[in-house]
């Protein structure tokens, strides 16, 4: 083996190590103060007491109730909406179209869209504008439920908006996979000549052949929608609020003593996570005993029209929504006085464009130096790691193989399921114990944990499918592993590599809580202004951080598009379908 | 002959004593190092133009040493205190109040009895104005002059609101006509604590000296037993029917611009014409004080015990006093902070400075406010805000 195969061996060794170890940390650095050990504050005890302190708060149950109900019900939507969409569209011209209507959107950070979502929701948004607009005897918005509704349904509506592209393009990933495809389609040729309908067909044959596959970043999105903090904490109510906004607001006490509390609430969130993962598990055992005679029933039509209908239908709610929030952020970030229930501005100024980019020059600064050099790091890591598979692999048995994918499999989505919460806050207390001054190490690395696993699943795919021929030739014509590893495989990856680098930056430009509690407040990121903002006096300047926040992730992709064909584009001419964003499943 | 000899040599020797006293002076440096809190770029600009007119006027000059934090500067002092520095201290003057100057002054760390020599220490009527001598309940005591003052200021939408309310038991009316209209921030936000101040003074119009006294539970109970009751009926006519309040008080300008909230309040009012111009308000918003009192707070600035030029450093603070100076640290366009004279005590020229100023519309008018309530004893703020998590609920 040569010495650079053992070093990628390494390098995959290295890059499960940081997946690893600040996730494991972490929990330590939570767990520890939740049983009220923290010799900082001079706990040396262990003891329950963080936790009955936590369970004396009336709200406790009603937090995790809020954090368990809205994830799941968000993630539920988007599963069904989603396969809804691929169901009625699959193999129709119309699924490109829906392709690049959502594709923007999984781009957009979750904090963005909430802020958009806070827009259009509250009662002077568009909405209340167009629909109580004509009475002029009374012009004051409504008093609606939205944005802050007890029940959290302006969580659910964000959440679902943002999560339904994401399992959407999952889905069509998964069903380009080549072998895979081939077999959807025959089979669905097959269904169709006995009689079911294309929908039927896809349901009840594909469905179960590629939902395998969509699961790991399905649970990952449910553990994300019970435990991020930027949607519930822009439109959540707060009496009570999400367990994980709870959380937040504890550590950040100014107390010392609520921190104990706050870790055993972050074991809490842990839990909540668990069970909505534990209740999601069940609904699928359920529905697979409970699907097995509807399967066989050799009923032909489910209701086609209906669901031809309703997926229509969200496609057109969800056009109306997406052009609704964009106008609507774009219009505020340029408008004079707006009075309720005028539909436009009563004029159009750049005052608050030219007031933003003056105080948002540092954080832009710093969002882009960070994130490119984590995206340039994880990039390169995880080429590397991809090597290192394909060598140490190689000579491993069938067995040893497959233990070696789910063991990568559970890493890659190992920070991607444990909440941000539970684990970030004991990641900064190790860190402000021993390397306090390196505030920008810090970031690097609680930024990186998120990337990793993104760019290593959109890569994976490329790096996996490449054609061995071109490598043996190349070794065949005596060139060293190194060189055909710079010479032969990176150019062939080129587009693949440019979209994993879009995808890194818009990782890393969207993170908050990692931002905020890494750095301690110091270093200001767009996002972290954003959020900010979005509690602040001006609507006008937050509409600004928000334009910006989606200009840009976009403006990433939009060069990872371009750049492979002003330079070359041998993948491509290979393999035609690896244009667009695609964010592909790592295959188990 | 012989004598004029002489004198020419004394007056040579008293010219020579002369230039080297004076040249010593100026050797000792007589640079006033003024430590104030450096975040805002008004202030900072403000300080800059008093630098001028000092060095100007006195040949004094001021280094504004701009903090992060005032704490550093307090614990600067300390340390000074702590190493033996007794009168070469490297802060001449210091901008606190509240829990600074209770800190400061609890370790003498504060040159006692100088404010009364002040020749403008008058004009602020202190034995009307009590609240230029009474730090967050604590009497300074002649260890800080007064500098300006924060108070409490409403603004509502003349649009849709002809008569806002005047007192605390209006605002309760007013809540009922307008029902969803109104709210103030959660009291861990300095303007949601504030209104809560405002509301416990306002509506314990009797015997107010025990609010500037530490509070105790009895006295507490007694007191708060009728601000409960009020914030019980104005709660549920609040905006979200009081069940979501805001956690930022600057959230409650925006809501005002949406029309969400018909009444809202802040301690800066110098903010809101600003806000108009940036469209962020409508032109149709008015600023007023309340006729029962407007909570506020007098930041000061005091000398610390070892400076090292304190006739320099009063020569400042009285300059800082004048009308003119006090004049021009109130345009909006300055800094937009409200002078501590009072304009019973100015004469008709100097209260004409003052008035110079075309006013925007939505600005707070000249004199706007009747009648300051000085903050209560600072014991009291944290009574108040646990008081109010327990009856309330946690909120975050």
């Amino acid at each position: 083996m040569s010495g650079f195969h053992r070093f990628s061996i390494v390098m995959r060794m290295v890059f499960m190590c940081i997946l690893i170890i600040p996730v494991f940390a972490g929990l330590i650095g939570v767990l520890m103060p939740a049983f009220g050990f923290f010799p900082a504050l001079g706990e040396n005890q262990i003891s329950l007491q963080p936790f009955s302190q936590l369970l004396a708060n009336d709200n406790v149950l009603s937090m995790s109730w809020l954090s368990l109900s809205t994830g799941l019900i968000a993630t539920l939507l988007a599963l069904m909406g989603a396969l809804l969409l691929v169901a009625v569209f699959y193999q129709r011209a119309w699924l490109n179209r829906i392709q690049h209507l959502l594709s923007p959107l999984l781009v957009v950070p979750h904090a963005a869209a909430a802020i958009a979502f806070l827009f259009i929701l509250s009662p002077s948004g568009w909405l209340a504008r167009l629909f109580s607009g004509s009475d002029m005897n009374n012009p004051l918005p409504p008093d609606w439920a939205f944005p802050y509704d007890p029940y959290g349904l302006s969580i659910i509506l964000a959440l679902t908006l943002k999560e339904l592209p994401f399992v959407f393009l999952m889905l069509l990933s998964t069903l380009s996979q080549p072998q895979l495809e081939i077999k959807v389609k025959g089979y669905l040729k097959v269904a169709q000549s006995l009689g079911y309908s294309q929908i039927t067909a896809f349901m009840t044959i594909v469905v179960p052949m590629i939902y395998s596959h969509i699961r790991m970043p399905l649970l990952a999105v449910l553990a994300f929608a019970t435990a991020n903090v930027e949607v519930p904490l822009i439109l959540g109510p707060n009496d009570p609020p999400t367990l994980a906004v709870a959380v937040l607001r504890w550590f950040n006490h100014v107390d010392l003593s609520m921190r104990f509390q706050a870790s055993a609430a972050a074991v809490l969130q842990l839990l909540v996570t668990l069970t909505a993962l534990a209740c999601w598990w069940l609904a699928e055992q359920v529905i697979r005993k409970l699907s097995r005679h509807a399967l066989l029933s050799g009923k032909r039509t489910w209701g086609d029209d209906v669901l031809t209908l309703l997926a229509v239908a969200v496609v057109f709610v969800y056009s109306v929504i997406a052009l609704l929030l964009l106008a609507s952020v774009y219009t505020w970030s340029v408008a004079t006085y707006w009075p309720f229930p005028q539909l436009l501005p009563d004029g159009f100024t750049l005052m608050h464009w030219q007031t933003a980019l003056r105080s948002l020059a540092v954080p832009l600064a710093n969002s882009i130096i960070l994130a490119f050099s984590v995206t340039v790091f994880a990039v390169v890591l995880v080429l590397l790691a991809l090597e290192g598979e394909l060598q140490m692999t190689k000579h491993m048995s069938a067995a040893m193989g497959r233990l070696d994918r789910s063991i990568m499999h559970i890493t890659l989505y190992l920070p991607l399921l444990v909440p941000g919460v539970a684990f970030l806050f004991g990641l900064v207390w190790f860190q402000q114990m021993y390397f306090s001054h390196l505030t920008w190490v810090h970031l690097f690395v609680s930024h990186l944990i998120y990337v990793l696993p993104y760019v290593f699943i959109s890569l994976a795919v490329a790096y996996r499918r490449m054609d061995p021929r071109y490598v043996k030739v190349a070794y065949g014509l005596g060139k060293t592993p190194i060189t055909v590893f710079f010479a032969v495989k990176l150019p062939m990856l080129f587009g693949p590599i440019a979209v994993a680098f879009a995808l890194g930056l818009a990782i890393s430009f969207s993170q908050y809580l990692p931002t905020l509690l890494s750095a301690g407040g110091n270093i200001a990121t767009v996002t972290t202004e954003a959020v900010a903002a979005a509690s602040g006096s001006s609507r006008r300047l937050s509409a600004v951080y928000v334009v910006v926040q989606i200009i840009m992730p976009l403006c990433g992709f939009i060069l990872a598009w371009w750049l492979p064909n002003v330079f070359f584009k041998p993948s491509l001419k290979a393999n035609p379908k690896n244009q667009g964003i695609k964010v592909y499943e790592s295959n188990p | 002959m012989l004598t004029s000899l002489k004198l020419t040599s004394v007056s040579c020797r008293l010219a020579i004593l002369l230039l080297c006293a004076l040249y010593s002076a100026s050797m000792q440096g007589a640079t006033v190092q003024f430590h104030a809190w450096g975040g805002s770029a008004q202030v900072n600009g403000y300080l800059e133009w008093v630098s001028e007119q000092v060095e100007a006027r006195y040949g004094i000059e001021v280094n504004h040493v701009k903090l992060a934090d005032t704490s550093d500067a307090v614990s600067r002092v300390l340390a000074e205190k702590a190493a033996g520095n007794l009168n070469q201290g490297s802060v001449d003057l210091i901008w606190i109040n509240g829990e600074n100057f209770a800190a400061m002054s609890e370790h003498g760390l504060l040159l006692k009895n100088w404010v009364s020599q002040l020749a403008n220490f008058p004009l602020t009527l202190p034995e009307k104005n009590t609240a230029m001598v009474t730090d967050f309940g604590l009497p300074t005591q002649g260890q800080e002059a007064p500098w300006g003052k924060a108070a409490m200021v409403f603004y509502y939408n003349k649009r849709y609101v002809s008569s806002p309310p005047k007192t605390i038991h209006e605002l309760l009316h007013f809540a009922q006509r307008y029902p969803n209209r109104f709210s103030y921030p959660l009291p861990n936000d300095y303007l949601g604590i504030s209104f809560l101040k405002y509301a416990l003074i306002a509506l314990n119009p009797d015997n107010r000296d025990v609010f500037y006294q530490p509070v105790n539970d009895t006295v507490f109970r007694q007191r708060s037993e009728v601000l409960w009751r009020f914030l019980d009926k104005l709660h549920p006519l609040m905006w979200k029917g009081g069940r979501y309040m805001v956690s930022q008080a600057s959230t409650l300008q925006r809501l005002m611009s949406d029309g969400e909230l018909l009444l809202a309040f802040s301690f800066t009012a110098s903010e809101i014409p600003s806000a108009v111009k940036r469209y962020d308000l409508p032109e149709s918003v008015r600023t007023y004080a309340m006729s029962d009192g407007s909570l506020g707070n007098v930041h000061f600035i005091g000398i610390p015990f070892n400076s090292a030029h304190v006739e320099e450093a009063k020569t400042v603070v009285n300059f800082l006093l004048s009308p003119e100076a006090q004049a021009e640290k109130q345009k909006v366009a300055v800094w937009g902070d409200e002078t501590v004279l009072d304009m019973a005590a100015l004469n008709p020229m100097q209260q004409a400075r003052f008035q110079s100023e075309t006013l925007h519309p939505s600005a707070l008018p000249i004199a706007g406010i009747y009648h300051l309530l000085p903050e209560p004893h600072a014991s009291w703020t944290d009574k108040l805000r646990e008081a109010w998590f327990a009856r309330y609920g946690e909120r975050f």
